[in-house]
């Protein structure tokens, strides 16, 4: 039961943070249309930007606030210098993301090594809580991760839907050339997009960087879980990443812990299941 | 009859290619044979992306299935290759069922992520299942075949049975093309709906494509297995895979031959880079982005774009 219980705490936790990660990639996606593979480079990235300045202030929210920014900046140039000019060739642009992972993957192992990191919690939020009736504590760290991804959840939601900035991208979804023609300038909007998704990604660096040790390999590990929650979820669709968050979170936790050697393989079927039957994703639209 | 010659001086080359280079224990192994092996990989890419325009990440996942299955059988169990080579094919190959069941069902850049997610379980099922796989530190020292008393261990050998290979997978795919069927699917690609009203059904059309390209993947994992010698997740990781991708944009991804010439390519360009940095992959990068911005059409393209960029900048000033 002990077991049981722990597993669904972490499998919830670890789906905060795979709402963090994956809400940026389908925010760009739903808009614009963009499939930025680099998003499990750009991820690693901000764990390794945020660790640095952890380091070097002693102050865990500097390092995640320089960490998202550096990301969201970041993210706006390669768009700005390397996507802008070919956003409608869909294809074309997700191949020159995957370059600029690859280059990306590279430098930073030229930079950071292949040790493997981990930023330290920040002293005020390092504690333990028990959960009552098991005799269990569990570090309340992963419930803040799940607190914030709850709040960002909910921010987003209420920008989209109810503020005029969330209309014109809701309307640029549907109709870009309309939005346009209504004077407003599709082209800002581009991106400022493309800035809140980085962003997003590089805030889920420095919070994931801090739950879970990163380095090599790890680009690839998180492009390929919020694929997973986005192909699940259906890609541009903020309730969808909660969702795909929510199952491949924790159904990942369950198979890791109970069955550790197929682990892989029944998060996968999940995917092929869900695809069977809806190849859209849970909530996406049909295209 | 041009394009005949054509083929006739490519395949005089490439015999003649141990003989008449420079350093042939290195360029034969580390050139030749690798760009063949790779070669065969990206050609069951290049296949799918000319004939239906599906761009597929997931052909690594066929290699590996079909890589892993001779590794485990002959290193573990002690499998003759005799047996677990035809074997591997077969399972690869309809390992591709299962996975155009659900991928074909998508397009254009939904079908490139839904493979590209494919392919990376494959790499984190290889690193979990330890018992399987023998996790991170993958399968090791898997021994050369030797047929008809000709051990493969050695470069040359090696080299002309990969040659033959490509040479006879090259010639199907391009059978293949000619024959109705390919045509059919060619019709697919430009016209979905249109095909469909003339009263062809769509999904065999393309689930046959498919598997005949996971056929050609599942082949190339074969070689790989006997080219590197040993097989690990690695070998289904990422960065593979955006290799495979580099080697089809380069050459050309809307042509046959693109998958060699781009094999070739990378294949030179990394063994020279390689005594320069040890980020190569990184330099790799750089030269993918840069085509993809210049010239899409990869090196095979180069001249339909210039003859196009011409006509179009000739209409322009009259």
């Amino acid at each position: 039961m002990t077991q049981f219980v722990f597993t669904f705490l972490n499998g919830i936790t670890l789906a905060g943070l795979y709402f963090l990660v994956a809400s940026g990639l389908t925010l760009i996606f739903g808009l614009m249309r963009v499939i930025n593979l680099a998003h499990g480079a750009f991820y690693l990235l901000a764990g390794y930007i945020s660790w640095t300045v952890a380091d070097k202030t002693n102050n865990w929210f500097y390092g995640a606030v320089v960490g998202a920014l550096s990301l969201g900046v970041f993210g706006t140039l390669v768009y700005v210098l390397l996507l802008r000019k070919f956003q409608y060739e869909e294809l074309r642009v997700a191949l020159i993301t995957l370059g600029v992972s690859l280059v990306l993957a590279q430098a930073m192992l030229a930079i950071f090594g292949g040790e493997y990191y981990q930023t330290n919690i920040p002293t005020p939020l390092s504690f333990t809580i028990s959960v009552p009736g098991l005799g269990l504590s569990y570090p309340f760290f992963r419930i803040f991760v799940l607190l914030l991804a709850i709040a960002v959840a909910i921010s987003l939601w209420i920008f989209i839907t109810k503020t005029r900035y969330g209309a014109i991208i809701r309307a640029g979804v549907d109709d870009t050339t309309m939005v346009s023609a209504l004077g407003i300038n599709v082209q800002a909007v581009f991106i400022w997009i493309f800035f809140l998704g980085s962003l997003l990604v590089g805030f889920a660096g420095a919070v994931g960087g801090t739950t879970n040790s990163f380095g090599m390999g790890t680009d690839g590990d998180y492009l390929l879980f919020s694929l997973q929650v986005v192909i699940i979820g259906g890609l541009g669709s903020i309730g969808g990443v909660a969702i795909g968050s929510l199952l491949v979170g924790v159904i990942g936790q369950y198979a890791v812990g109970y069955f550790p050697t197929f682990a892989g393989i029944i998060t996968f079927t999940m995917l092929i299941l869900v695809l069977a039957f809806r190849p859209q994703g849970i909530l996406g639209k049909k295209s | 009859m041009r394009s005949q010659l054509k083929y006739a001086i490519v395949i005089a080359l490439a015999i003649a290619f141990p003989f008449i280079t420079p350093d042939p224990d290195f360029w034969v192994s580390s050139g030749g044979t690798r760009a063949l092996w790779l070669g065969v990989a990206a050609l069951s890419m290049s296949f799918l992306n000319r004939n239906l325009g599906l761009m597929s990440l997931g052909q690594l996942f066929f290699s590996g299935v079909s890589g892993y299955i001779v590794a485990i059988s002959s290193v573990m169990h002690g499998v003759k290759f005799g047996t677990s080579v035809p074997l591997a094919i077969l399972a690869g190959t309809l390992s591709g069922v299962v996975i155009g069941w659900i991928a074909l069902k998508t397009k254009g850049v939904y079908f490139f992520m839904l493979t590209l997610a494919v392919t990376l379980g494959l790499y984190s099922f290889a690193n979990q299942a330890q018992e399987i796989t023998r996790g991170h530190t993958g399968i090791n020292s898997i021994p050369s075949p030797i047929i008809l008393g000709m051990d493969f261990a050695y470069v040359k050998p090696l080299y002309y049975l990969f040659l033959g290979i490509s040479v006879l997978l090259f010639a199907l795919c391009k059978f293949v093309e000619r024959t109705s069927f390919g045509i059919a699917l060619k019709g697919v690609r430009d016209n979905e709906d249109r095909m469909i009203s003339m009263g062809y059904r769509i999904m065999p059309l393309k689930m046959i494509a498919f598997v005949f390209s996971a056929f050609i993947a599942s082949i190339a994992g074969v070689m790989g297995v006997f080219y590197v010698t040993n097989i690990s997740p690695d070998s289904v990781g990422l960065l593979r895979s955006i290799d495979l991708l580099v080697i089809v944009v380069v050459g050309g991804a809307t042509y046959l031959g693109g998958a060699f010439v781009g094999a070739v390519l990378i294949a030179v360009f990394e063994a020279i880079i390689q005594d320069f940095t040890v980020y190569y992959v990184g330099a790799t990068g750089i030269l993918f982005i840069v085509v993809l911005m210049l010239a899409p059409q990869g090196l095979m393209g180069i001249n339909a774009q210039i003859r196009a960029k011409r006509a179009k900048s000739e209409g322009v000033s009259r």
